[in-house]
């Protein structure tokens, strides 16, 4: 059975130049989707990476990423909503590009789907609130 | 038959008038047919809730010993008017602090101060004879000041724009965030539940009404800032923006979840307030404008990357905005409301019930709102 993980991976000026993906691929056959990515001026940075393919697999894939001096942290990627504070008005959804943020036809409350988020972050500065947070 | 205010005060007092949501009515009166419905129904309540920048709250802190006269105030570090008498002040919504990035401001410490959390006062003063203090630093709360009334100079637009974006690069406004080639659009308005799209000429709205605001009551003060008749209807309201009310109302009896401080980012601080509008059932005319549907409400799409001359690209009502996407030019573009359309229904339930319950009476205006209005720009005369 696959399922699909997400990590954060950062990297470094040693490492910056080798290619996870292909580490991924080639010698893993997994399937791996880069959902954002950062290199800071001095070649350290961070990329959100998920992963598709069998969850044994995908344990060896990482720990071959993580010996190759790469850091890695599993995530539960995907954007956290405090609940008290959204006040409903609905500014995220038409910027959700998985659709995770909906408006209830019935209620009209927006409500987040978190099984289809890809923690790309979009969504974070046009609250008005300050509900929607992606901590990576 | 025609029922006055009196009649309909009257029934709300023994707790027998007739109160549907500006939802709810559409149903009844397809029911009932509308002669029969104007003669049952005694209230239509409407609610709306969402950003509004032009909006602030007057204070008086009480004088200390010994007395100040303040010019230069801040409260929780956001600066608020100096310009009133020794120990008034104004809570302008978008005035904000030092530092723009802290997404704090005059709309949050008015939350703050409803939410019944105590604030920083720090102000200093020229010292006077008749006022020797020079600075004073302190904390304060509803329970320890004077009066404290809301008084939004603009509320309640009777409709507004569809925002979009056509250039090349993500922009922030007080739209919202808009992506790139019209990946997206904005819109807010209540629709079917606004207060001024159901009595749209304001035939029963005036200067006295009796209004839900922020969970208290208020009312409505004068017609509101920018207040103009002129933009072309369609299905009797208008496209646009046009009417507004200035609404008047006691803090201490709001309630923080209907009057919130909103960080826009890329624009600044803005306040979101819940204003609920009872609509006197006086005659069938009256109620037949409480009817309108989003179906009937149009508004008018306008690329906000243009900084100025922003022209109508295409109309939508409020049904397909509210699908979540419209199509212009074979293209779909995702919609977002920008106001709280739950929120605004929960407005006019609530208010529906305060009526209901013989809580809340209405007040027949004692000033019609302007008939006729236009807008003036501000031009720059070069000498």
């Amino acid at each position: 059975m696959t399922m699909e993980k997400k990590y954060k991976i950062s990297y470094n000026e040693n490492n910056v130049q080798g290619s996870v993906a292909y580490i991924l691929v080639k010698e893993f056959d997994l399937t791996p989707n880069i959902l954002k990515a950062e290199i800071e001026g001095d070649g350290t940075g961070k990329m959100v990476l998920s992963v598709k393919g069998e969850p044994d697999v995908i344990d060896r894939g990482i720990q071959r990423i993580q010996d190759a001096g790469y850091n890695v942290i599993p995530l539960c990627s995907h954007i956290t909503r405090d609940d008290s504070k959204c006040w409903d008005c609905g500014a995220c959804v038409s910027l959700c590009p998985t659709h995770s943020l909906r408006v209830d036809p019935e209620t009209f409350e927006v409500n987040l789907g978190i099984e289809t988020c890809i923690a790309c972050g979009a969504c974070v500065n046009a609250c008005s609130v300050h509900a929607l947070k992606l901590v990576l | 038959m025609a029922k006055t205010y009196e009649e309909i005060n009257e029934r709300i007092r023994s707790r027998k008038a007739v109160v549907y949501t500006a939802e709810e009515i559409m149903e009844v009166v397809k029911k009932k047919g509308i002669e029969k419905a104007a003669e049952e129904v005694d209230v239509v309540t409407t609610g709306t809730f969402g950003a509004m920048c032009s909006s602030g709250a007057f204070l008086n802190f009480g004088h200390a010993t010994p007395p100040i006269r303040m010019t230069d105030i801040l409260l929780n570090d956001v600066p608020v008017d100096g310009g009133l008498a020794a120990v008034d002040t104004y809570v302008g919504a978008t005035s904000l602090t030092k530092d723009p990035k802290g997404g704090y401001g005059g709309a949050h410490v008015i939350e703050d101060l409803i939410a019944g959390k105590s604030v920083h006062l720090h102000a200093s003063g020229p010292g006077t004879d008749c006022y020797v203090r020079k600075e004073i630093d302190t904390y304060i709360s509803l329970d320890d000041i004077n009066e404290a009334y809301l008084y939004n100079p603009r509320n309640c637009y009777q409709n507004y724009g569809i925002a979009t974006n056509t250039s090349g690069r993500t922009i922030y406004t007080y739209m919202g965030k808009l992506l790139p080639r019209m990946k997206n659009a904005t819109y807010s308005s209540a629709g079917q539940l606004s207060p001024l799209l159901n009595d749209p000429h304001c035939d029963t709205i005036g200067i006295g009404t009796h209004i839900f605001l922020g969970g208290g009551e208020g009312y409505v003060s004068w017609q509101g800032t920018q207040f103009k008749t002129t933009p072309e209807e369609v299905n009797g309201v208008p496209v646009g923006g046009a009417r507004t009310l200035a609404l008047i109302g006691d803090m201490r009896q709001m309630d923080a979840k209907y009057v919130r401080g909103l960080d826009i980012t890329g624009y600044g601080i803005s306040m979101a307030v819940g204003v609920g509008v009872p609509i006197p059932i006086l005659n069938k005319d009256i109620l037949q404008r409480c009817c309108i549907t989003d179906e009937q409400i149009y508004a008018e799409l306008t690329d906000y990357s243009l900084p100025s001359g922003r022209s109508c690209m295409q109309r939508y009502n409020y049904a397909e905005l509210r699908t979540g996407s419209i199509e212009y030019e074979g293209r779909k573009i995702r919609t977002s409301s920008l106001s709280s359309y739950s929120g605004a229904r929960k407005v006019a339930g609530e208010l529906k019930s305060w009526v209901e319950n013989g809580e809340f009476e209405l007040v027949k205006p004692i000033r019609a709102l302007p008939r006729e209005a236009k807008l003036k720009s501000l031009t720059e005369e070069w000498m």
